[in-house]
C-alpha cells in the first residue's frame, strides 16, 4: 500500500484512539477523580501562603 | 387545597433509569458519568469535551498559571466538569441541549472574566495600560451604567464573581475558608455568608488588585453593607483605588424615588468617565438597550412556554444563565443574544414534542427565596425524585418592560431613568425590597398565573429580609389553599445545613404531608455531602 493510501487510515487510527482515550475518561470521571486525588496537595499548598491579612 | 392535573410521560426516558446510582459515598466526585442512550451520551461527551478546551485554552496562558497558584478560589477552576454534571442530572433531548447551551456559554464567560482580572492584575499579569481602562463593579450591581462605554475602551470588571459566586457552585467547601477568616476578625457568623466571605476574601487579601476605580452597589442587606466597606476601605486606603457608592432605592415601586435614582445613575457614569478618560457613547447604550429589550423578550416568552403543561428552560441554568445575561452583560455583550435565541428556539422545539423531564409532573412549584449555591442542583433534583415541577424561581422573575432604545434627544433623558429603573429591579433587589407588593403579593399573582399548586420557599435561615415575613407566607398560603414548602439552607456554608439535610425537608414534606412515594428512590438519599 502506498504511503499516500495510508493516510486516511493513519488518521481514522488517531481519531478512533482519541475518542476511545477520552470517552474511557469522560464515561468513568476519571478527570474528576484525579483532580480529587491533587485537591488536597493545592489545599495545603493554599494554607502555606503569607497574606497580608487586614481589615 | 388546590390541585393540579398530572402530566405522565408516555416516553420511557433513553439511558439508565436511576440517576442515583452514580454517587458513590467513599468518592468526592461521581463513580462516573450518566449513560443517557447512545444519541444523548454522545452529545454530553462531546460538550465535555468543549469545556476541557475552554479550561485547556485558559490555563497554557503562563500568567494564568501563576494566577492559579496565587489564589485558593481558583481550586474551583478545576472541578468545572464536576459542577456543569450538576446541571444535567437525568437529562435527555432538548433539555440537556438547554442546560449546556446556557451554561457552557456561562462558563466560557466566567473564564474570560479570569483572564481578564489575571490581566490586569498588580501581582500576576500587571498590565498596567488595561488595568488603568479597568473599571471594579459589584457582584450584585447591575452594570447598567456601563452600557455605554465601548466595550474595546473600557472593561467591566465583576471580580466577585468567578472569586466568590461561581467558586461556591462548583466546589462546595471553596469559600469556607473566607467564612472563617472573617469570623476571625469579628464579623458574626448570622450575616448572611455571600458578602461575609467577600469580606473574608478581601481581609485574605485574595481579590485581583487592579482597575482605576470601581463601583459598589448598596445591594439588598445589612451584610452586603458590611461587606461593601470593608472591601472599599482596601480598595481605597491599600490600592488607592478610588471607589464610588451608587445608592439605590430600595423602594422601587415608589415614583418619587426614580428621579433620585437617574441622577445617581447620571453621577456613577460621570465618575467612570473622570476616572477612564472615556467618554459616555449614545450609540454604544442604544445598541446595548436593544439587546436588553431583545433579552427580555426571549425570557417572557420562555416563562409563557414555563406556564403549559410542558416547562422547559427552568432551574439553576435558567436562574444563572438569567443573573449572567440580564445583571453582568446588561447588553453589552452581542453573542448573548445569538444564544438567547438559540436556547428559545430548542425550548420550543421542546415544548411542541411535549419534550418532560421526569416519568410524570404531579405538582407544579414557584420557588421563591434565594437557593443555597452548594446545592444547585436542587431544583433537577425535586422534578426527578418527587415530579414537582419548578416553574421558575425568585431570582428570574424580573423586569418585563421594554427601555427607549432609538436614539432621541427625549429618550437620551429617559435613559437615565431606564438604567436606573433595571438598577432599582435587579434581581437581588426586585423582590427582597420594595415592600409587602413585590415579595408576597407577586408570589401569588405568579402561582395564579403559572397554575402552580405549591411554593417551594427557601428560607435562608442569615437573611433577616426574608425570614421575618415567614408568618405571612404561612397565614396567606393557607388562606389560598397553596401548599408551602419549607426548606431551610445558609447559602454558602455546607457545614450548617448539608446537601442531604436540605434534601431532607423536602423528602419529609413530600411523605408526611402529601403522603407521596418519590418517583425515583436511588434519588431520595444521594450521598454526596462530602462531594465538592
Amino acid at each position: 500500500m502506498s504511503k499516500i493510501a495510508k493516510i486516511p487510515l493513519i488518521l481514522l487510527g488517531a481519531v478512533l484512539g482519541f475518542f476511545v482515550v477520552t470517552f474511557t475518561i469522560y464515561f468513568f470521571n476519571l478527570d474528576m477523580k484525579a483532580t480529587a486525588l491533587l485537591a488536597p496537595f493545592l489545599e495545603k499548598w493554599y494554607d502555606r501562603m503569607e497574606h497580608n491579612q487586614y481589615i | 387545597m388546590k390541585t393540579v392535573e398530572k402530566v405522565v410521560n408516555p416516553v420511557k426516558r433513553a439511558g439508565e433509569q436511576s440517576p442515583g446510582k452514580i454517587y458513590n459515598e467513599n468518592l468526592k466526585v461521581r463513580a462516573r458519568r450518566e449513560w443517557r442512550g447512545v444519541k444523548d451520551t454522545f452529545y454530553d461527551y462531546t460538550r465535555w469535551l468543549y469545556l476541557i478546551f475552554v479550561l485547556a485554552r485558559f490555563i497554557v496562558v503562563p500568567r494564568n498559571i501563576k494566577g492559579f497558584f496565587r489564589y485558593r478560589w481558583m481550586m474551583s477552576y478545576l472541578f468545572v466538569p464536576h459542577g456543569m454534571d450538576k446541571f444535567t442530572i437525568g437529562l435527555r433531548d432538548e433539555a440537556l441541549r438547554i442546560a449546556h447551551t446556557s451554561f457552557n456559554f456561562v462558563i466560557a464567560d466566567v473564564t474570560q472574566a479570569i483572564a481578564n482580572c489575571f490581566r490586569g492584575d498588580r501581582r500576576v499579569g500587571n498590565d498596567k495600560a488595561y488595568s488603568g481602562k479597568c473599571v471594579i463593579t459589584d457582584e450584585n450591581s447591575m452594570v447598567t451604567f456601563m452600557m455605554g462605554f465601548d466595550t474595546d475602551k473600557v472593561h467591566t470588571i465583576l471580580r466577585e464573581v468567578p472569586t466568590m459566586f461561581a467558586s461556591n457552585i462548583f466546589h462546595q467547601f471553596n469559600v469556607m475558608h473566607y467564612l472563617d477568616i472573617a469570623q476571625q476578625y469579628g464579623i458574626p457568623g448570622d450575616v448572611c455568608p455571600m458578602p461575609e466571605a467577600e469580606a473574608g476574601i478581601s481581609i485574605e487579601d485574595d481579590f485581583c488588585v487592579l482597575g482605576c476605580c470601581a463601583v459598589q452597589n448598596n445591594t439588598t442587606c445589612d451584610g452586603s453593607l458590611m461587606g461593601n466597606g470593608i472591601i472599599a476601605k482596601r480598595l481605597e486606603r491599600e490600592y488607592g483605588i478610588p471607589t464610588y457608592q451608587l445608592a439605590t432605592p430600595l423602594r422601587h415601586k415608589e415614583p418619587d424615588v426614580l428621579e433620585y435614582a437617574a441622577q445617581e445613575i447620571k453621577n456613577a457614569i460621570e465618575f467612570v468617565e473622570k476616572h477612564t478618560g472615556e467618554k459616555w457613547n449614545w450609540d454604544t447604550y442604544f445598541t446595548a438597550a436593544r439587546r436588553v429589550n431583545d433579552a427580555t423578550r426571549c425570557r417572557i416568552a420562555q416563562m409563557e412556554i414555563n406556564s403549559t403543561p410542558y416547562p422547559q428552560f427552568f432551574g439553576a441554568a435558567f436562574s444563572l444563565y438569567n443573573d449572567t445575561n440580564y445583571m453582568g452583560n446588561s447588553g453589552r455583550n452581542a453573542d448573548f443574544v445569538t444564544i438567547d435565541h438559540k436556547l428559545l428556539a430548542l425550548a420550543q422545539k421542546g415544548y411542541e414534542n411535549k419534550r418532560m423531564y421526569a416519568k410524570e409532573y404531579r405538582h407544579r412549584a414557584i420557588v421563591w427565596g434565594v437557593q443555597p449555591q452548594y446545592v444547585i442542583d436542587m431544583l433537577y433534583w425535586m422534578v426527578q425524585c418527587w415530579g414537582v415541577m419548578p416553574l421558575t424561581d425568585m431570582l428570574s422573575v424580573i423586569n418585563t418592560d421594554m427601555i427607549a432604545e432609538v436614539d432621541t434627544p427625549e429618550n437620551r433623558e429617559q435613559a437615565y431613568r431606564d438604567m436606573a429603573m433595571l438598577n432599582m429591579e435587579m434581581i437581588m433587589r426586585n423582590h427582597t425590597h420594595g415592600g409587602f407588593k413585590v415579595l408576597v403579593d407577586d408570589l401569588w399573582e405568579l402561582c395564579e398565573q403559572m397554575n402552580a399548586d405549591i411554593v417551594m420557599m427557601w428560607e435562608h435561615m442569615s437573611c433577616k429580609a426574608l425570614t421575618g415575613m415567614h408568618g405571612q407566607f404561612e397565614e396567606q398560603a393557607r388562606a389560598r389553599g397553596i401548599h408551602i414548602m419549607w426548606v431551610s439552607h445558609d447559602l454558602c456554608d455546607p457545614r450548617v445545613f448539608t446537601r442531604q439535610a436540605i434534601r431532607d425537608q423536602v423528602n419529609s414534606y413530600m411523605r408526611t404531608v402529601m403522603r407521596e412515594e418519590p418517583l425515583d428512590p436511588s434519588l431520595e438519599i444521594i450521598p454526596d455531602n462530602e462531594a465538592y
